[in-house]
């Protein structure tokens, strides 16, 4: 246990840095700088020169990417350039929104998900199959700009329900995680969609499993049996999960965006259309944690779920 | 099937029990509107970004201000004076109390305007300030600001959203103006989530008395279609944006008003004079003749009027003797063919994203130029991009659409044109150059006015833009909302008078 918490901690900070890195130079490629587009229409090219100084753009590439690094070490993320206050700061303010609405999504989409999979798998070609069938076809088939839309013309403008705009001016508090439904559920349904899916296929495999088969002759309850089943499949389903996970953050970038929710997703946006380095750096930080994060817990759990992984190697 | 039965009853209690808190919960008193754009800071001195001075309008005051008919009347200066040379001005201060309780005295413009010419506070609009040699303290109430030269466009300057006055006190503590702004505006800051709502309460001891609403609220939407359903469901009592295609809705609503009034934008087709062709002023003219431009504002920028030099309609300096032009496809032609321009001869048409309505505009003259067997090939750039690499840098373009927002001075506006270092068009004027320059410190309005007028009228003959025209600022609100309006010009918001009726 201590050498795989130790290879997995070393993996984590060569994916960091390597992902950083990447990261680092590819805001920099792209044309413009946080000073031109802060100077606009009017400053002059002298005006924006004084303002890239001022903000340390004006340092050579290789300067900043040691600074940069070397305030990592002592856990500076370095001042947003367009906000003018620490990274560190930006990312607390946003941090909670994203992980609040990721949250809800995965557990929307695992109850979901596992839940239309199993019923379907169980039965196939039964009317919960085909139902189940519709629904992931048509779910995968939606693009989420479009779902999410079409939930705020419904629930918000029609009903009600919601305001329209995501959170009030006071942010996410207990009360307002309410307005998270909606975008939660447009982030869930596509990757519902796909759980349902894989869950599906993984119970039609375990259905022909040779102990399903001598549990039916001896006469157990179907009840039982999906039990029996339903435990040994849905192992298989983990490490979709944790890419299911990661690709909920990408997710919320659409999502925040439909929904005007002030979570990462825009903060990254943003961030890269005002070339505000520091603050994509940082999200990419927190992406490529909560990433590596995720995959970890996933081979936790499979050890907790399949006993036969636990054996020595 | 039991478990089901309780998570249904248990969600449906706590619909019940949350559902209060959803709606109704924003006080009567409450001013929401819905803003596309977002402030980069509330920082006026460092930033040039509009949406930070529509913001910062309500918390900051400057010592001259622009009234709803766009005069420049006093406002932190009771009164000033400027000597007969043009060289001082003197300003006296009413009496008014800064948020953080200290207040307004000579000091503070001082301290405020000798931040602003600083270089190391690397304000975009430090030039403006640049012809100030300096502002002193006469008194606690008299401030005295000394030029080098006349520079009639200074009380323009103070009165634009980065004339703000700052607490020489916060100043002198290197206090965080851009996250937490403290001035004597209407207003107050409460607080700021960025991509979400700046709030602002009521100062009640506002000099020019308390506004009428206790709270305003700016919710930042990008999307208009969302901007619009808060409006309907009256989440927004004012939005900034209404689309083209929607603004029926609002007309049909007798509980919305929509509000079409002048902008103060000069919307053209920049044209690189230095590209071949194109740096003959018969191509340009060509172009401006070949391209009806009243179908560009109608189309793209749903109405508008159309102008026929680099100046806002409807701006008194705007010269009577220049007309638009008008659309004559012949005289096109003819123009092209006498200056030896090939048939299909093709051009890089430059157009910058997100702006659907320049992306727009360029597609509708991307058709008329096929009309003057030109060949323009759009290439779509993001803003930072097209900032870069398209308006500074190498300039890469032959044709570039965009919109010029509107200055209270036309040497705001004009300075740098005819400089091909300093405008992206190229344009090398240097007769041009000197006319703007002589205008711009002449302190006789006659004189400036005529000097002006012989620039404009040169702009319109060298043609280095394909004029469109001055789109209308459309905006709507919810009928029973009084006393909100944006300053011409500078579109700021102002919500002193803003009450519910």
């Amino acid at each position: 246990m201590p050498r795989y918490l130790l290879t997995q901690g070393v993996s984590f900070v060569v994916t960091l840095w390597a992902v950083l890195t990447l990261v680092f130079f590819a805001v920099r490629a792209l044309p413009g700088d946080a000073a031109t587009i802060m100077g606009g229409l009017d400053a002059t090219e002298e005006q924006v020169q004084t303002l890239r100084e001022r903000i340390g753009l004006a340092r050579s590439v290789p300067a900043q990417y040691a600074a940069y690094f070397g305030g990592l070490l002592q856990a500076d993320l370095g001042d947003s350039l367009r906000e003018r206050r620490p990274v560190t700061n930006v990312l607390i303010e946003r941090l909670p929104v994203t992980l609040t609405l990721a949250g809800m999504a995965f557990l929307l989409s695992l109850v979901l998900g596992l839940g239309l999979g199993v019923l379907a798998g169980l039965r196939p070609g039964g009317p919960a199959d085909r139902a189940t069938l519709l629904f992931t076809t048509v779910a995968l088939a939606i693009p989420e700009f479009w779902f999410g839309f079409l939930l705020i013309l419904l629930f918000a403008v029609n009903l009600g329900w919601f305001p329209v705009l995501g959170l009030p001016p006071s942010g996410l508090t207990l009360a307002s995680s309410w307005n998270l439904i909606l975008p939660a559920v447009t982030l869930a349904i596509p990757r519902a969609a796909q759980l349902a899916r894989l869950a599906r296929a993984r119970v039609l495999e375990e259905r022909r499993s040779d102990y399903v088969r001598t549990a039916r002759s001896k006469g157990l309850l179907p009840a039982a049996v999906g039990r029996h089943i339903a435990s040994n499949a849905l192992p298989g389903v983990l490490p979709l999960l944790a890419l299911e996970l990661g690709g909920l953050l990408t997710g919320t970038i659409v999502v925040e965006q439909v929904f005007g929710l002030p979570g990462l997703g825009l903060t990254i946006l943003g961030g890269i259309s005002a070339r505000d380095y520091p603050v994509v750096q940082g999200v990419t930080i927190l992406a490529v944690t909560v990433y590596v994060l995720v995959n970890w817990l996933a081979d936790m759990l499979q050890l907790v779920a399949d006993p036969r992984l636990r054996a020595p190697t | 099937m039991q478990p089901w039965r309780i998570i249904r009853k248990h969600a449906l209690l706590t619909l019940v029990l949350l559902l209060p808190l959803t709606g109704g919960a924003a006080l009567a008193q409450t001013l929401t509107m819905a803003m596309a754009a977002q402030p980069d800071t509330l920082d006026p001195q460092v930033t040039a970004a509009t949406a930070a001075f529509q913001v910062s309008k309500s918390i900051y005051d400057t010592l001259i201000e622009v009234d709803r008919a766009g005069n420049l009347v006093p406002a932190l200066a009771a009164s000033y004076a400027v000597s007969p040379d043009g060289l001082t001005y003197t300003f006296e201060l009413v009496e008014a109390t800064f948020h953080d309780g200290t207040a307004l005295d000579a000091a503070d413009v001082v301290a405020t305007l000798d931040r602003i010419r600083a270089e190391e506070t690397a304000s975009p609009k430090r030039v403006e300030f640049q012809g100030i040699v300096s502002v002193a303290a006469q008194s606690d109430r008299t401030v005295v600001v000394t030029l080098s030269e006349p520079q009639p466009a200074l009380l323009s300057s103070l009165a634009s959203g980065w004339g703000a006055i700052l607490p020489s006190e916060k100043l002198a503590e290197g206090h965080d103006f851009g996250n937490q702004p403290v001035g004597t505006g209407p207003f107050s800051f409460v607080g700021w989530t960025r991509d979400n709502a700046i709030t602002l309460a009521a100062n009640p001891d506002y000099y020019q008395g308390a506004p009428q609403v206790e709270q305003v609220v700016i919710r930042f939407v990008t999307d208009s279609a969302v901007q619009l359903q808060g409006l309907l469901t009256g989440e927004f009592d004012v939005v900034d944006t209404v689309a083209a295609a929607d603004q029926p809705v609002v007309e049909a609503n007798p509980s919305l008003t929509l509000v079409r009034e002048p902008s103060g934008l000069v919307l053209v087709a920049g044209i690189n004079t230095r590209r071949e062709y194109l740096s003959d002023a018969r191509v340009r003219q060509a172009l401006n003749l070949g391209v009806d431009t009243a179908i560009v504002m109608e189309v793209a920028y749903n109405g508008g009027s159309q102008v026929g030099t680099f100046m806002e309609a409807g701006s008194p300096w705007y010269p009577e003797s220049v007309q638009p032009f008008a659309y004559d496809l012949e005289t096109a032609r003819a123009l092209l063919r006498e200056a030896g321009v090939p048939q299909g001869y093709t051009l890089d048409l430059v157009l910058p994203q997100p702006y659907e309505a320049h992306i727009q505009a360029g597609q509708i003259v991307q058709d008329y130029l096929r009309d003057l067997g030109l060949d323009a090939r759009i290439r779509i750039v993001e803003w930072g991009v097209w900032l870069s690499d398209t308006y500074g840098g190498p300039r890469n373009f032959d044709i570039t659409v965009v919109g010029h927002t509107g200055k209270l001075d036309p040497s705001g506006r004009l300075t740098g044109l005819g400089d091909p270092r300093t405008n992206y068009t190229g344009l090398d004027d240097p007769k041009l150059v000197g006319l703007i320059a002589t205008a711009n410190i002449t302190p006789d309005h006659a004189a400036r006015q005529a000097l002006y007028t012989e620039a404009l009228e040169r702009i319109h003959e060298a043609a280095p833009f394909i004029f469109f025209g001055t789109p209308d600022r459309v905006y709507a609100r919810q009928t029973n909302v009084a006393g909100f309006w944006m300053t011409p010009l500078l579109d700021s918001y102002d919500f002193r008078e803003a009450r519910f009726e």
